[in-house]
């Protein structure tokens, strides 16, 4: 794919828009940086936030964009700012149940749009961005139908292969594990350096048949409906996109617990790993409230200091699994 | 006439006050019903932190101290009058404005509950029971406004909670959602992320300088037009354009009084009053505290004791002689710290306690919605840290400000990153020290500590005074 690259990090962000305008997207699932930027020591700071900011900095012509679906991301687009290289701040409002809300969300999708052709993109000509949101859509439809057979680390390779437009790395071993406790990943996003979490889990013998985190399947758009998108392709975008992922940062987030209720219900899953970085309070918040409503055993991991293979990491997996046996 | 000339008031302590209450009372002090010695609030309420808190020492300085502590009695009587009570999360004074509006119904400021453990000394169970629910240490002590909903204590529970959300900070948004999970229905109204308008787009100046795009100020205004409807069925009373004005033009009487009062302490020669009753002061911005009337007339006492003292020369109770002028940024979670501060040899020149936007008029010419969305919009907290930092370094200016401190808030999600920008905005456009210190809600064992590193910042300041031709 050919046009300046584009980074963000949300999934509320629409790949397929910054496609249809002839840039490339590339959606940033950053590794763990230990630098801190600016003079300070960024105390407090949300550890993804940070590292979302180093990896852009780190290719100096790609155009950025932050989502304000966390104050953290809102303010870490002011010093990720470069001479010439104004980031685009995508306002994804918290409530979604007001006219006023979709309508803003939808503005939003239009003010993107003049950005990227001021980098240098154009505006979708008719039946242009109709078309290539049928070809996420359908890529996205594939990605789904392959996950129950996929191991979680191939499920998730496979949707970072999807959102920055490369072949998925190859596996190393086979098929989903078969038997063991069957387990959601639930939360925030993983570092991208800690993938290999979902080989050591299935390596630990458990079998993770829901990836709910913010990098996994949970925020997924929801299917577009064709007539829909060739009538009115940002009105379908603003459906699948604001009107159907589901987010610990929306209010109320009710919609979240509804998603939970039904895919925990359908996957049959017995356990819950929530993932939330320190500094996250939009996580932090909810997981007491997380363990009362699942009815399911819930343990917090937290993915910006725990190693996979770290024994805390480890000794806390291991005694959720145990529950099982 | 200098402070030396026309002499300085008196930081009393609550056992000097116990006397100077005496005095006063014997020669004819008239006090409102929620008059009393500040004593009671301790004997009575456990108010224990005002054991260690120095005072102005004027009747002014009085009747503000027991009007914000006998706030819950004021909701409760109002309750008992039939009154509606709105709590109004978060949004700083914007919904406040509205429901006093309306002649059956009060606002209070739930967030207020954040001093609770300062001034009852950890007391009173709102940090602890935010805790038993998961909220620990590593959130905002406004925590304690989630201890205070769920034990029931610090206020009644409201008859409409509104919260805003959208750029809040994290914390926040957080604790109100677990609220609204344990059944005390919230009212959200979406606040966006103020940006800068595009070229080519239709752009609108707010209160106090920032400028939105239009878009952004209808979105607000139709937000707000929701929780006008909420509070017409709420209260059975029609909140039309006339009342909607009506309580602007209220707002800004209150808004202008403090702004005088901020400008005569700021710009005195010597500090007219000490900088713990002006953050109190401001505070009467937000909410009112639940009485808007009472806060005019608490306000306008003050302001003329403030004018009384500049036109006599006695300064207030300000402990250095020549204090290093020091603009402040966000406010403190234990009030102890504004006497420390000033017991270091520091005086106020210049706040911003993350809500300017309530200290600037409404416009009283536009469209009331449309008025009270250009002021919500023009929060320092809603758009970037630059523009904060850069109404932070045209206030310190022109106060004639020496140095900054930004005050962190332990937890708080836009501390991380806002302090460095405001500071690195401080040090490079006006060439002032800036120290940023960490408050948590009773710094006592901190005390040492923030000591120190005041005592360096005055010392800073006046040596640069010294070095300057």
């Amino acid at each position: 794919m050919a046009g300046r690259r584009v980074l963000y990090s949300s999934p509320y962000v629409p790949a397929e828009f910054i496609a249809a305008h002839g840039l490339q997207p590339y959606r940033v699932f950053p590794a763990r940086h230990a630098r801190a930027f600016g003079s300070g020591a960024n105390e407090g700071l949300c550890p993804y936030a940070k590292a979302f900011v180093e990896e852009a900095a780190s290719d100096a012509d790609a155009a950025v964009i932050f989502a304000t679906t966390c104050d953290q991301m809102r303010r870490a687009s002011e010093p990720a700012q470069a001479p010439g290289r104004p980031p685009f701040v995508f306002n994804v409002p918290a409530t979604w149940q007001s006219a006023t809300a979709q309508a803003t969300y939808r503005a939003e999708l239009e003010r993107l749009g003049r950005f990227l052709v001021r980098l240098g993109g154009a505006a979708p000509v008719p039946g242009q961005l109709a078309a290539t949101m049928l070809q996420y859509d359908g890529a996205r439809a594939s990605l789904r139908a392959a996950r129950s057979d996929a191991r979680a680390l191939e499920a998730a390779e496979a949707l970072v292969a999807l959102y920055q437009g490369t072949e998925p790395r190859a596996s190393a071993s086979g098929g989903a594990a078969a038997s063991g406790p069957r387990l959601a990943l639930l939360g925030g996003p993983l570092f991208r350096d800690q993938f290999s979490l979902y080989d050591d889990l299935e390596a630990a013998g458990a079998r993770i048949v829901l990836d709910a985190t913010e990098t996994g399947e949970r925020t997924l758009p929801a299917a577009f409906d064709p007539a829909a998108v060739r009538a009115d392709p940002l009105g379908e975008l603003a459906r699948a996109y604001f009107g159907h992922i589901p987010d610990v940062f929306r209010r109320p987030n009710d919609g979240l617990y509804a998603w939970l209720a039904r895919e925990l219900a359908a996957r049959r899953v017995q356990g819950v790993l929530l993932l939330r970085c320190v500094w996250c309070d939009l996580w932090h918040a909810e997981a007491p409230r997380l363990k009362e409503r699942l009815g399911l055993p819930v343990v917090e991991l937290d993915p910006s200091s725990a190693v996979p293979a770290a024994p805390r990491t480890q000794a806390r997996v291991q005694a959720m699994l145990e529950i099982f046996t | 006439m200098s402070a030396a000339a026309g002499g300085a008031a008196r930081c009393l302590s609550l056992d000097d006050w116990d006397l100077r209450y005496q005095q006063l009372k014997a020669a004819g002090l008239q006090e409102p019903w929620y008059g009393g010695p500040l004593r009671r609030h301790v004997d009575d309420g456990g108010d224990l932190r005002l054991l260690k808190l120095r005072f102005d020492d004027s009747p002014a300085a009085l009747r503000l101290w027991n009007f914000l502590l006998t706030e819950e009695e004021r909701l409760h009587a109002a309750r008992a009058a039939g009154k509606k009570i709105v709590g109004t999360m978060k949004d700083l004074g914007t919904v406040p404005v509205l429901v006093y509006s309306l002649p059956n119904a009060l606002a209070f400021y739930p967030d207020g509950a954040w001093w609770a453990p300062c001034v009852m000394e950890l007391n009173e169970g709102c940090l602890a029971a935010a805790a038993q629910h998961g909220l620990d240490e590593s959130f905002c002590p406004v925590r304690a406004m989630f201890g205070a909903f769920v034990t029931g204590t610090q206020f009644p529970r409201p008859d409409l909670l509104t919260c805003s959300v959208g750029a809040t900070c994290d914390d926040f948004s957080a604790i109100a959602q677990r609220l609204e999970a344990l059944g005390f229905p919230v009212l959200w109204w979406e606040i966006p992320a103020r940006r800068r308008p595009d070229a080519g787009e239709e752009a609108v100046l707010l209160p106090g300088g920032f400028s939105a795009p239009a878009s952004q100020v209808a979105a607000v205004a139709a937000e707000l037009e929701r929780i006008r409807a909420t509070l017409e069925t709420l209260s059975g009373e029609r909140l039309d354009e006339a009342r909607l004005r009506a309580g602007i033009q209220a707002a800004n009487k209150v808004r202008r009084v403090l702004a005088r009062l901020r400008e005569l302490v700021f710009r005195a020669p010597d500090c007219p009053l000490p900088a713990l009753e002006l953050l109190i002061a401001e505070m009467l911005a937000i909410h009112f505290c639940s009485d808007r009337e009472e806060a005019l007339t608490v306000l306008q006492k003050l302001l003329a004791e403030t004018e009384r003292r500049v036109r006599t020369g006695r300064a207030g109770c300000q402990p250095a002689l020549q204090p290093a002028r020091v603009f402040w940024v966000n406010p403190v979670a234990d009030l102890a710290v504004m006497n420390l501060f000033e017991g270091c040899g520091g005086r106020l020149c210049g706040t911003d306690f993350m809500f300017g936007h309530a200290l600037n008029e409404i416009p009283e010419a536009l469209p009331p919605l449309e008025a009270l969305a250009r002021m919500a919009l023009s929060d320092p907290m809603v758009g970037p840290a630059s523009e904060r930092a850069d109404r932070v370094c045209r206030d310190a200016q022109s106060f004639g400000a020496e140095a900054v401190v930004v005050s962190r808030i332990p937890g708080a999600s836009h501390c991380a990153l806002e302090g460095e920008a405001i500071g690195a905005a401080v040090r490079a456009r006006l060439d002032l020290p800036v120290l940023e210190l960490e408050v948590p809600p009773v710094s006592d064992a901190l005390r040492p500590t923030l000591r120190t590193r005041l005592e360096a910042l005055v010392e800073a300041v006046l040596e640069r005074r010294r070095r300057k031709p």
